[in-house]
């Protein structure tokens, strides 16, 4: 099992992101370790706005959001699917939005996503990591799946329990 | 402190520790003292057995009961919480545990954990709430804590495995 050895070290990282106090603080850790860990080269994790039918996420410092339409590329698409998403070869995928890689520079080679489901089963946010060099495995869905749950407690406590006391 | 920073607070003990037998210990004490509720067991699933079991039980030692028997086994079945204020009145509850250890059970609730496959792995059962029956506030409170043990759960589960 590729993961096996990182199972035992998750606890280590769940210790560290508790004691982030806010979900703004908790995000670039667990894209730090997400990509760390998954061996890609970036990781988003948008949060929904139900309300304002939109997913927000962070830079690295934790501080400047970008906001996004909920309907739009693979991460819109995870919403809908309410399942993880792999595309190796995502210029070929019809939900890729190519137009950010355009304006970015960046180029995306390969795309895994998971949905991060509360407590009553709504959807708090997606969980996205890009390029990795070998491309994306089964071993790495499992893996997004129960790394999305795990990570699942923290942001529903802090985006909708402790939100006001920021 | 409100409820859910005393659970933020929790959520670090919770990771301090490894052995299942403290997870389950530490999971089972926090559930009662949310709920002000007097007993609680954390029934774990054994799907190749078919069986439920706790580790040990408030005051009653360890309990290994059918997957299909009871509420608890009409939790794991249903895929649902249930809420009962009147178990002599259910035919669904066992009262054979009450027969033998001795207590009564006059109201029960139990949430069902989930893996991050969306298996029940668990069912969170308390018994006997400090003052009148569990409501929907409870309900509440027990499904949203028992999600956010559930990957300290899980992943304990899956190195005890190994």
């Amino acid at each position: 099992m590729t993961y096996a050895n990182t199972y035992h070290a998750l606890a280590k990282f769940g210790r560290e992101l508790l004691e982030k106090k806010t979900l703004s603080q908790g995000l670039p850790l667990i894209s730090l370790y997400a990509k760390n860990v998954m061996k890609a080269e970036r990781c988003s994790i948008f949060i929904y706005d139900k309300n304002e039918h939109t997913f927000w996420t962070t830079l690295a410092d934790g501080v400047e959001r970008i906001i996004i339409p909920s309907s739009k590329g693979l991460v819109g698409e995870t919403l809908d699917e309410r399942k993880p998403i792999v595309t190796n070869d995502p210029y070929n995928h019809p939900k890729f939005l190519s137009d950010i890689d355009k304006s970015t520079g960046f180029v995306t080679k390969n795309v895994i996503t998971a949905p991060i489901f509360s407590s009553k089963r709504e959807i708090l946010g997606v969980f996205q990591l890009l390029n990795k060099e070998e491309g994306f495995d089964k071993d790495d869905v499992k893996f997004m799946i129960f790394f999305s749950h795990y990570i699942s407690g923290f942001l529903e406590l802090t985006n909708d329990y402790l939100k006001k006391e920021d | 402190m409100n409820k859910f920073n005393e659970i933020a607070d929790f959520g670090k003990e919770l990771m301090a520790l490894d052995k299942m037998d403290n997870v389950l210990d530490l999971i089972a004490s926090k559930a009662k003292e949310l709920l002000n509720a007097d007993r609680c067991s954390i029934f774990i699933v054994d799907n190749e057995d078919q069986m439920l079991w706790t580790k040990h039980s408030d005051g009653i030692g360890r309990i290994v009961i059918g997957l299909d028997s009871g509420i608890v086994g009409e939790t794991y079945a249903k895929k649902e919480p249930q809420v009962v204020n009147n178990p002599y009145e259910d035919s669904r509850f066992l009262p054979n545990i009450d027969k033998k250890s001795g207590y009564t059970t006059r109201n029960i609730i139990t949430v069902p954990i989930f893996n991050s496959r969306r298996e029940v792995m668990g069912i969170t059962q308390l018994l006997n709430k400090s003052r009148g029956d569990f409501e929907a506030q409870d309900l509440e409170t027990l499904t949203f804590f028992a999600n956010y043990v559930s990957g300290s759960l899980e992943l304990v589960l899956i190195q005890e495995s190994h």
